[in-house]
């Protein structure tokens, strides 16, 4: 039987604006086994990134439960959401979230400087691995400004997957690139799915969906039944 | 090993123009600071220096009445009450080391073709003695010269460059108001001392001479005494006050002399010096806070521009710990490399500025050491309340 690694049960949030309180999330219930590619959809607002932020642990709901590697985590503090972000998930972003100081293979090492651990240099060959595996040998000493969306966004995935992580999640990874260059991401994705690695993403992107094993939708802060 | 650091700080080097001018904020606080101190330490040194030669075991007798202000004795009201045989009566009280009744007056020197008007000193022989005044060359006064009315002088260290220049005095005669002197003596430099004459810029002559030939009074202006032992200094002043006031047959309240010790000139000296160097306090606090505004808002600049860094180290696992550690070695860093240089300008400043201004040449260490931690300490705090406030922010705020 394979592991469920993400259950959430009945996750609310809401935000608050001077008085007025918005309600994002009402009540999301969602499981995702080990192996599975998840994409999640809906409009612009649903609360698509809220929801990836709670499961990513970067965002607290207001109430409900969240088990993560059969661990519930809802309501864990800094360091310790920090610590599990640090080992098990790995994030990438529509915005890339490079450091713009630190060159290719630096920004991969970076999750590795919060691991209480030296940098060895097995590390380091295994960040040039993960760059090389994702076409970027020739870019490794470059910075991200001298990078083009495409390859800052495979830097991102390399530095997401440079902890080994149990979760990949990515919000709207191809958010900033052509659709040539969404497609080549998009296998990258697939490719990693397809090794074990538990995907979810989220995406208004129908052609970026398809890659996904399941797509779910989000409505009015529930996900619609299928 | 080093990619740790590089991961953690070279982001420091990344905008350089925004370094430069944090480093130069600190550079400003502390160099001025520096350099103000200097000048305070300087100006407290040269006042020491200048009592100095007016001993603590000095004290002045003068005619008429005496203010003191701004360190210096002023006589403020002159009489000729003060006599020759006063001096004379205050040689009886015991404990007196040196005494030297003086008369003096402003007076044309010349030599040859060389003529300049200063200070003539009538003095007696214990005059140099009681100053402390070193002779560079020639002798000094006999008693027979003093008693004998002998027209001998010792020159002050300028005047004798200015009429002899490099050659020899000793023997020559000059001619002061007129009537010949030989010269005996020269003074070497002592400079300006507490009553702020220019003691180089002076002859001596026999007092007797003074009053008879070249001015032709009956009576004196000044008494000089010193003391074998300090501590007898209040109790020989209260002495001599009550031997004058008798001789004088005076009332206490409309005294025709005053007595002054170098302590008077001294409690007046330091509480302007004091005051002098409260001034500069606050204004290098003023320097130093100044400076720690700068850089508090440059560093609040920096951490503002590095938010969406710290988002994204959130986001991969940072501790709040870890991102303010990473920010306090940065203000660190930074302070420090400012704090050095600002040392090293406000340093090299004070030894160009110093002579500049006739101060003596001082190294404030209690200062240097003062500014440094305290700068270090601003630009910590300076560095690390932004950062702790970035630390509070959500990384999904930061990374919007
Ligand atoms: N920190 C916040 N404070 C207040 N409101 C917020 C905050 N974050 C999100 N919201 C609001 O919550 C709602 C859901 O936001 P969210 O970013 O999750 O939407 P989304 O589905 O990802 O939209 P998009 O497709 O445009 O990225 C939006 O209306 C947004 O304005
Ligand atoms: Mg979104």
């Amino acid at each position: 039987m394979v592991k469920d690694l993400v259950i959430l049960k009945n996750i609310t949030k809401a935000y608050q604006t001077g008085k007025v309180i918005y309600p994002v999330l009402n009540g999301i219930d969602l499981e995702v086994k080990e192996g599975d590619f998840l994409a999640i959809m809906g409009a612009s607002g649903s609360g698509k990134s809220t929801l990836l932020n709670i499961i990513g642990l970067l965002d607290k709901p207001d109430s409900g439960e969240y088990f993560f590697d059969g661990q519930e985590v809802s309501k864990l503090n800094k360091k310790e959401s920090a610590y599990i972000r640090n080992r098990k998930i790995g994030f990438v972003f529509q915005a890339f979230h490079l450091v713009p100081w630190a060159t290719a293979l630096e920004n991969v090492l970076l999750p590795l400087l919060y691991k209480d651990e030296e940098i060895t240099n097995e590390d380091k060959e295994k960040a040039l691995e993960l760059l090389k595996r994702l076409g970027l040998e020739k870019r490794i000493n470059a910075k991200p400004s001298e990078l083009s969306g495409g390859e800052q966004q495979r830097v991102a995935i390399a530095r997401a997957l440079i902890n080994n992580p149990r979760l990949l999640l990515a919000d709207e990874p191809t958010g900033n690139l052509d659709s040539q260059t969404t497609q080549e991401v998009m296998s990258i994705f697939k490719e990693l799915n397809e090794k074990g690695l538990t995907v979810i993403i989220v995406t208004h992107d129908p052609e970026v969906a398809k890659f996904a094993k399941r797509i779910k939708l989000i409505k009015d802060g529930v996900f619609i039944k299928q | 090993m080093l990619i740790k650091y590089k991961l953690l700080w070279g982001g420091l080097f990344y905008k350089k123009l925004r370094l430069l001018l944090s480093v130069i904020g600190i550079i400003i606080g502390v160099s001025s600071l520096l350099l103000m101190n200097a000048f305070g330490e300087a100006a407290k040194i040269k006042t020491l220096k200048e009592i100095e030669t007016f001993g603590p075991e000095i004290i002045m007798v003068v005619a008429g009445s005496v203010r003191v202000h701004g360190g210096r004795a002023i006589q403020t009201e002159i009489t000729t009450t003060l006599k020759p045989s006063d001096a004379e009566a205050l040689r009886k009280i015991k404990d007196i080391k040196y005494l030297s009744p003086v008369f003096n007056g402003d007076g044309v020197v010349r030599y040859l073709g060389n003529t300049l008007t200063t200070i003539i000193n009538g003095v007696n022989e214990e005059y140099l003695l009681l100053r402390k005044f070193p002779l560079l060359e020639g002798r000094n006064f006999l008693i027979d010269e003093i008693l004998g009315y002998k027209k001998v002088t010792i020159l002050g260290y300028k005047v004798k460059r200015e009429l002899f220049g490099e050659k020899n005095a000793i023997g020559e005669v000059i001619r002061i108001n007129k009537l010949p002197f030989r010269v005996i003596g020269v003074i070497g430099p002592v400079g300006i001392d507490a009553s702020n004459v220019d003691q180089d810029d002076q002859v001596l002559i026999p007092w007797t001479v003074a009053i008879s030939a070249l001015y032709n009074v009956d009576y004196i202006r000044s008494i000089y005494l010193s003391v074998e032992d300090i501590s007898q200094i209040s109790a020989i002043k209260e002495r001599i006050n009550e031997i004058l006031v008798k001789r004088h047959q005076v009332s206490e309240k409309n005294k025709d002399f005053d007595i002054v010790k170098a302590e008077d000139i001294l409690e007046v000296k330091t509480q302007t010096t004091d005051l002098f160097s409260n001034l500069i306090k606050s204004i290098s606090i003023l320097a130093l806070l100044t400076g720690s505004i700068g850089v508090t808002a440059i560093m609040t600049l920096s951490v503002n521009e590095r938010k969406k860094e710290i988002g994204i180290r959130k986001s991969l696992g940072a501790k709040d710990k870890e991102l303010l550690f990473q920010f306090l070695i940065e203000s660190v860093i930074i302070t420090i490399t400012g704090g050095l240089i600002g040392i090293f300008i406000g340093l090299f400043s004070s030894f160009i500025l110093l002579p500049l201004f006739k101060y003596p040449l001082v190294f404030p260490w209690f200062p240097i050491l003062t500014s440094a931690f305290l700068t270090i300490i601003f630009g910590i705090l300076a560095g690390i309340y932004p950062a702790y406030k970035a630390t509070k922010i959500d990384p999904i705020v930061l990374l919007r």
